[in-house]
């Protein structure tokens, strides 16, 4: 009988340090595992996103054009440049006015829609209205600009054709000073709609039916059920959709590009679009990046700003 | 661990293998014997066609050359140019626009005309085309077109037959056919008298006004200077054409439509405008009951002008067949092949014999205003014309819609430009 303890103690002795081998073997197949996982994205996080903001950054301080054998440093010239710069002033509010519009706009018609959709209950039609709202974002944006470009045509144009249809003169939609900017706004709601329907809609399937039926009982109205329980429990999905929207906004190029390229009287000149002419058209690598650098701090401050003010404490 | 190591000796040499594939050596070579020059060209059908005339005639004549063409889309090609240049790997010849060219002069990346043809080049084309390919007075390009917007009008014949009106012969008259010609609805205009709001036309227009008065606008220190009488009254005198005369409006500037897009739409009755618009309208419209009719001058002096140097010729630096690829492009600039090029892609000769051969005008007749005013013509200066039209052109949309005086407006596009100068 003693020996039976002495050969069990002897085994788990054995086991105890296969056991640990085993672990430590394990551990290393996990790293192994974790750094070949991770590899490959941080190769290309690094070389495509930090690498090139750090850049960017770097530049902002040179008067910097690839044809330059040598680059002279200059400090924070190009900053205090932009500060005299009428056009960058400009498309600074210009950039502002756009997002601050068009992102409450897209949140609140994304939102109704998706409430919209998800009270559909049979699942055929539900599918369908889901994948009609989101067939817009399968286009490339540029491609819609396009489209809507000759939508926007003041003679032959679906638009003024409907208008003149209805005995109304025709609009200068993209050529009137005062216009330009809501039509490109418009155009961006409709092609861009569809991602944050979809997202709205995973939200509000994820809440809990139990609190409807339960403020169906104390005898609450659509209004208050929708205040109550929807606006709180969605806040999650939210403030997602907004720091995406916000995010994309603050960089939207092409549609500008296309539809006004920044006319008329600069009032659609926005920051993406002043980047690209600097860099591009007038070969202002140095000063491009400032105007870069400005819009990235922008967005930086206000996604922590939206992450400070959107943080929530509940889950159910 | 072994694996591991397996895998970045296999990564590094595909790596290896990867750069080796970049630096080879891609332009230009005589591996059989044959000097192989690359040349770069946009693929502007009419130019590809003179382009591979040149060549096809060349290589018959010079069995040792051999040129490879390679056509790029307009928009791609100026960034396909820049980036080869700047990783040190461009075509031994490109045709660019001249006033790309500053920038690659500036930066030393250019062949310059060789010493034994100087002499032909600086005689032998006109200023202004030559100006963006010239640096330190060393011509480092030769021009094939003299860029112009100036000096001709499209005319449409019907709107002047039936309102009765001959054409104008000075500006007084032009204002006055133009608000003849203007048709006004409901308080928009439906046609246009004169037009020029575009986005070439505004400035170009605006320094002709200058010239015209005799004023100046570059300073000795290479300085713009808009504050000057004259440029105020030409600002002044562009301005009146959409406040006071009421011949045009800014409704169609930044629009898809050109001025001239809207002259074969029969939207306009004049429009100032390059002869380039002529082959345009053609092609795109089938139009082509119209006249080019001179521009009347502002004043009683020429009808003054500046250009920007058009298309034309550079050789890289860094070539290896510099001397070859030189040849190549006097061969193809001399008087019969550059008339040959213009008469194909319908641009205005750089070469002063070609324009001057009267068979030019026989086979190009609606370009006589444009020829005839070509010894008017002062080239632009050193500039970025982009920077320089897009400055104006705001300005001009503010002044004009009566959002700032005048000579607010111009100093705005004063400092702007020398602000832009000076970096």
């Amino acid at each position: 009988m003693s020996s039976i303890p002495e050969s069990t103690g002897t085994k788990t002795a054995i086991e105890i340090k296969g056991g640990k081998k085993r672990t430590q073997t394990q551990i290393k197949v996990q790293n192994r595992f974790i750094f070949f996982s991770l590899t490959p994205i941080m190769i290309v996080f690094i070389v495509f996103s930090a690498i090139p903001i750090v850049w960017g950054l770097v530049l902002s301080f040179y008067q910097y054009n690839p044809l330059q054998e040598h680059s002279p440093f200059i400090g924070l010239r190009n900053y205090m440049d932009l500060l005299k710069d009428d056009v960058f002033i400009k498309s600074f509010w210009n950039t502002f006015k756009f997002v601050i519009i068009a992102v409450p706009a897209n949140i609140a018609i994304t939102l109704m829609i998706a409430i919209g959709v998800n009270r559909i209950r049979n699942n055929m039609f539900r599918n369908l209205f889901r994948t009609i709202y989101f067939l817009p974002c399968i286009a490339p944006l540029a491609g819609s600009a396009v489209v809507w470009s000759t939508m926007f045509n003041k003679d032959t144009g679906l638009f003024n054709v409907l208008l003149n249809f209805l005995h109304m003169p025709g609009v200068d939609w993209l050529t009137d000073p005062s216009l330009a900017m809501y039509s490109v706004i418009a155009m961006t709601l409709w092609a861009d709609m569809g991602f944050n329907i979809v997202l709205f809609m995973a939200g509000l399937d994820s809440i809990p039916k139990m609190f409807y039926e339960a403020a169906e009982l104390d005898g609450a109205n659509p209004w208050k059920r929708f205040w109550n329980i929807t606006v709180p429990l969605l806040s999650r999905t939210t403030l997602f959709v907004t720091i995406m929207t916000c995010l994309a906004y603050f960089q939207m190029f092409p549609q500008f590009q296309i539809l006004t390229n920044g006319e008329p009287q600069n009032e659609t000149r926005v920051l993406a679009l002043n980047i690209y002419d600097h860099a591009f058209t007038y070969m202002n690598m140095g000063y491009a990046s400032a105007i870069a650098s400005v819009l990235f701090v922008i967005i930086l401050i206000i996604t922590i700003i939206q992450l400070k003010l959107g943080k929530s404490q509940w889950e159910y | 661990m072994k694996n591991l190591k397996v895998i970045w000796v296999v990564f590094l040499m595909l790596l290896l293998t990867l750069s080796a594939c970049s630096n080879s050596e891609s332009t230009s070579g005589s591996s059989d014997g044959k000097v192989n020059l690359t040349w770069w060209s946009h693929d502007g059908p009419t130019f590809v066609k003179a382009n591979k005339k040149f060549i096809k005639d060349y290589e018959a004549a010079n069995p040792n050359v051999k040129i490879n063409l390679q056509i790029y889309p307009y928009d791609a090609f100026v960034q396909k140019l820049k980036a080869a240049y700047a990783s040190k790997n461009p075509p031994d010849m490109a045709q660019v626009f001249g006033s790309w060219v500053p920038e690659y002069t500036k930066n030393d990346l250019l062949s310059p005309v060789p010493d034994e043809m100087k002499d032909w080049v600086k005689s032998g084309f006109y200023e202004p085309a030559l100006g963006a390919y010239t640096h330190d007075e060393v011509p480092y390009g030769i021009p094939q077109e003299y860029n112009i917007e100036n000096g001709g009008v499209l005319a449409n014949p019907d709107m002047f037959k039936n309102a009765g009106l001959d054409y104008p012969k000075t500006w007084d008259e032009l204002i006055t056919d133009a608000q003849k010609l203007t048709v006004t609805q409901n308080g928009k205009i439906q046609v246009k008298g004169f037009d020029f709001v575009n986005y070439d036309n505004i400035t170009f227009t605006f320094l002709s006004l200058i010239l015209q008065q005799k004023g100046e606008y570059w300073t000795k220190d290479n300085q713009v200077n808009f504050s000057t009488p004259e440029a105020v009254k030409a600002m002044d005198e562009l301005k009146k054409f959409v406040t006071d005369y009421k011949v045009t409006n800014l409704r169609d500037f930044g629009g898809k439509l050109d001025t001239s897009d809207l002259f074969f739409k029969n939207k306009a009755a004049m429009v100032i405008r390059g002869p380039w618009s002529i082959a345009e309208g053609k092609e795109n419209y089938q139009f082509e009951k119209l006249d080019y009719i001179p521009m009347p001058s502002f004043t009683e002096n020429p009808p003054y002008f500046a250009a920007e140097s058009g298309w034309g010729e550079i050789v890289a630096k860094s070539s290896k067949h510099q001397e070859e690829a030189w040849k190549f492009i006097k061969y193809m600039t001399e008087k019969e092949n550059a008339k040959y090029f213009n008469i194909t892609t319908f641009t205005v000769p750089a070469n002063k014999e070609a324009a001057q051969d009267p068979e030019f005008l026989k086979a190009l007749p609606k370009m006589k205003a444009s020829i005839d005013v070509l010894p008017y013509g002062m080239f632009i200066g050193i500039i970025d014309t982009d920077f320089l039209k897009k400055t104006i052109n705001d300005n001009f949309q503010l002044i004009a819609a009566d959002k700032v005086s005048v000579e607010d407006g111009l100093k705005k596009i004063e400092t702007t430009i020398n602000q832009m100068l000076n970096k």
